[in-house]
This record gives C-alpha cells, sequence and structure tokens, in this order.
C-alpha cells in the first residue's frame, strides 16, 4: 500500500497509531513508514500533541515518598553523604578505619613534603576532590616530570560491585578528557599532555558502570567529586 | 485553599527536563516534584491498583532520566513527551501481568465534565491542567457523549476497535466510524482554538 500521497489516511493512521487502536500488523507496517518518512513522523507526533493531554484530565494525586526513593536508588543518585552518615551511626570499624586513614593520610602527606624537599619540583599539578558537603574525598597529584598522576581516595565511598570511578579532566570547553578509571583507593595512571594544558582547571570524579564510562565524550553518571587543578 | 498550585510551566519543564539529560540531579528532582502527582494521577486511571501505578512511575522516571539527552522540544511539550512515556509502560505492564482493570467510561466521562467546569467551582482541579488539556477538554466537551467515551475507552485502556465494540455492546463499523470521526472532529476544532 503506498500511503505517500494519501494525505487523508496518513492523518487517520497516525492518529489512530496515537490513539491506540491500530495494532497488530497494521501498527507495526505503520512504523515502518514512519521509519523512512520525515512528514509521517511529523503528523505523528502533532496528533501525540493533540491526545497526549487526556492524560491530564484524570485528578493529581500525590505519590508516597518511596516512590521517589526508589528511582534515587536506581539511578544511584543518593550523595555519597549519606554514606558517610550511614557508617557513623553503623560501627566501631568505622572509627578504627578513620583512624588507620588518617593515621594513612598524614603519611602520605610526609611523604609528599619530603617529596618535594627533595627533589622539587616533582609534584607539580594538585587538586583535592570535595564531595557536595565540600569533604575531601580525592587526593590527586600530577608529577610533570616523571609523568605520572597519583590518586588516593580519601573518604570510605567504595562504589557498587558493577560500578567504577572514573577521573576526568573538565577543560574549560570541549568534551571531558578521562584520566583513568580508579581500581582501588590507589591508583598510578601515566600522565597525558592534555591534562595539564592550560585550559584545564578542573578535575572530576565520576560514578560510571563497570570498567568506566561507554561514552568516549565523557561521563554518563552523576559527578561525585570536584575540585580545582592546581599549578604548584 | 491556596491557590499556588499552578499548572507546571512547560518552558520550565524543558529546562528542567535538558538540564537532566546532562545529569543535573537537582533540577531531576524539580521536574520530578512538579510533574509527579500529575502522572501519578494518570497511571492511577489506567491501572487502578496503587502499587502497580507506583512501580510505573518510577519506571518512567527512570526512563524519564536514561532518556532526557534526547528530548526534542520542537517535536514535543514535556508533558506530552513524559505522558506518553507513562502510558507505554503502564500498557506494557498490563500486557506483562496479565491483570486485569476495571474499565470505567463513565468516570473518565465526568473526569472531562469536571476539567470544564466553571473554574470557580473547582479552581484546583482547573488550575492544574495545561492550556493544552484545557483546550482538549472543551473539543472533547463539543463531541457527543458516547462518541467520547469510545475514544476515551481506548486511549486509556489500549483497546482495539472490536474490543471497544464489544465493551460498548456495538457493531465494531459503528465504533470505527465514530473513531474516525471524533478524531477528525478534534483535530479542526483544536486548530482553530489555536488560530483564535
Amino acid at each position: 500500500m503506498n500511503i505517500r500521497h494519501n494525505v487523508a489516511l496518513r492523518h487517520k493512521l497516525a492518529a489512530e497509531y496515537v490513539l491506540g487502536t491500530l495494532k497488530g500488523g497494521a501498527r507495526r507496517r505503520f512504523e515502518g513508514w514512519m521509519h523512512q518518512d520525515a512528514d509521517l513522523r511529523n503528523i505523528t507526533a502533532q496528533w501525540h500533541q493533540r491526545l497526549a493531554p487526556m492524560a491530564e484530565f484524570a485528578p493529581g494525586v500525590k505519590p508516597p515518598k518511596r516512590v521517589w526513593s526508589g528511582i534515587e536508588r536506581r539511578l544511584n543518585l543518593t550523595r555519597p553523604a549519606s554514606g558517610w552518615r550511614f557508617r557513623l551511626s553503623d560501627s566501631l570499624a568505622f572509627w578504627r578505619n578513620l583512624g588507620v586513614a588518617s593515621t594513612g593520610l598524614a603519611a602520605l602527606l610526609l611523604v609528599v613534603v619530603l617529596t618535594r624537599t627533595l627533589e622539587a619540583p616533582s609534584i607539580s599539578y594538585v587538586a583535592a576532590l570535595t564531595d557536595d558537603k565540600t569533604q575531601t574525598a580525592v587526593l590527586v597529584t600530577a608529577d610533570s616530570r616523571r609523568r605520572a598522576i597519583d590518586v588516593s581516595l580519601v573518604a570510605p565511598a567504595q562504589p557498587a560491585a558493577d560500578k567504577s570511578l572514573q577521573l576526568w579532566a573538565v577543560p574549560k570547553t570541549g568534551a571531558p578528557r578521562s584520566l583513568g578509571v580508579l581500581g582501588d583507593k590507589r591508583g598510578r595512571f601515566p600522565l597525558p599532555d592534555n591534562a595539564i594544558s592550560a585550559d584545564v582547571v578542573l578535575l572530576a570524579v565520576s560514578l560510571e558502570p563497570k570498567g568506566g564510562s561507554r561514552d568516549p565524550n565523557g561521563p554518563t553518571g552523576p559527578i561525585l567529586y570536584k575540585g580545582n587543578w592546581v599549578r604548584l | 485553599m491556596s491557590i499556588d498550585v499552578q499548572p507546571p510551566d512547560p518552558q520550565q519543564l524543558a529546562t528542567w527536563l535538558r538540564a537532566s539529560g546532562n545529569r543535573d540531579g537537582a533540577a531531576f528532582r524539580s521536574l520530578y516534584d512538579a510533574t509527579s502527582p500529575k502522572l501519578f494521577g494518570f497511571a492511577l486511571r489506567i491501572l487502578h491498583k496503587h502499587e502497580l501505578a507506583e512501580e510505573v512511575l518510577q519506571e518512567s522516571f527512570v526512563a524519564i532520566w536514561n532518556n532526557a539527552a534526547g528530548y526534542q522540544s520542537h517535536l514535543s511539550a514535556p508533558m506530552t513527551w513524559m505522558t506518553t512515556i507513562v502510558r507505554n509502560k503502564a500498557f506494557d505492564h498490563l500486557r506483562r501481568s496479565d491483570v486485569t482493570v476495571e474499565i470505567d467510561a463513565d468516570q473518565f466521562d465526568r473526569d472531562v465534565m469536571d476539567a470544564l467546569h466553571d473554574p470557580q467551582a473547582t479552581p484546583i482541579e482547573a488550575l492544574q491542567m495545561s492550556g493544552d488539556a484545557k483546550a482538549l477538554a472543551w473539543c472533547m466537551s463539543a463531541l457527543e457523549g458516547v462518541h467520547r467515551q469510545v475514544v476515551a475507552l481506548a486511549f486509556f485502556h489500549d483497546l482495539s476497535h472490536s474490543e471497544v465494540a464489544e465493551h460498548m455492546k456495538l457493531p465494531v463499523g459503528t465504533v470505527k466510524t465514530w473513531i474516525r470521526r471524533s478524531l477528525e472532529k478534534l483535530r479542526t476544532c483544536l486548530a482553530k482554538r489555536e488560530q483564535a
């Protein structure tokens, strides 16, 4: 059947497609036509626009709070801060770990300071990435002589088993550049030139599917931490 | 009764939708707060069961977040785009779960007529509807009652011509003709209102 030149039929089919009465084989055929016919897609979009407001005739009902909590959970929108709260109220182990982490952090800073004194200026860039409560969560240093980036996770927030944390250099314009996917609490990555070019002012860590973002042009998940990339 | 229940401004919704496409969680939350009562009411009207409607609303907002980057404002208003997602998810659920829902054409007719009432009589309902919905309600009220019911049955319950015919105890040919004519009338009526 050729519907290209039958304007009335095109409208009738599009309207019944949107209403739902076009079913089975006829519906699939129509979808096939739409695929290669921009005008038919337009006509159909107009019919959606005409009929969809019927949805608003039903009186509004406020959904219970658990609906939003479920959405947040499914999309991983919950802030890392809630992880902190959970752990704080949760266990003694947290405080022990915090003690260990603080000692570790102090030791790391000592190393940084010592290294700087001994062979300055080997650490040439530094960023302290904070969460939305401005708690420092990730420390990043770059050594331009050894061409390496070192990353240390300070916050105890560990991603779920099917997720990874990914580090990005964010330029003033253009797409973020991936620096690497964090495998553990510590990571060392090669330092690419475009990570320390003058237009990179910010580093960020995003939550991604295991193994990192599938999108070569940037993160697909929420940004958890960010901080200024400072030249020393 | 407070007067601050405004219909969500389509421009504002489109802005939040675009921001959600850029992974802005705060904008997504605002979008949810502004539209979830209407969308939940719609899901309830299709599914009747609270638990099922909650599940569908949740799935719909997950889909809205995941597809927001592909939303094209020149093709559809934000509410149109979102209600289409909710409607598809609701029908998917019904097909999967084998649940039979109660079909109540009279209830729909009361909704349309309420939607048309003098704003003085039902201030909140009148305020909560978008301009598009008010125009459509007005044009649907110009249809004969039984024609309006036939259109609504198909829209809210995913029925075929023959299913509508069976439900209304009418010949299929009659249902087909009524639906075709009603849709033509709605198009003409909405176009006139747009020009006016």
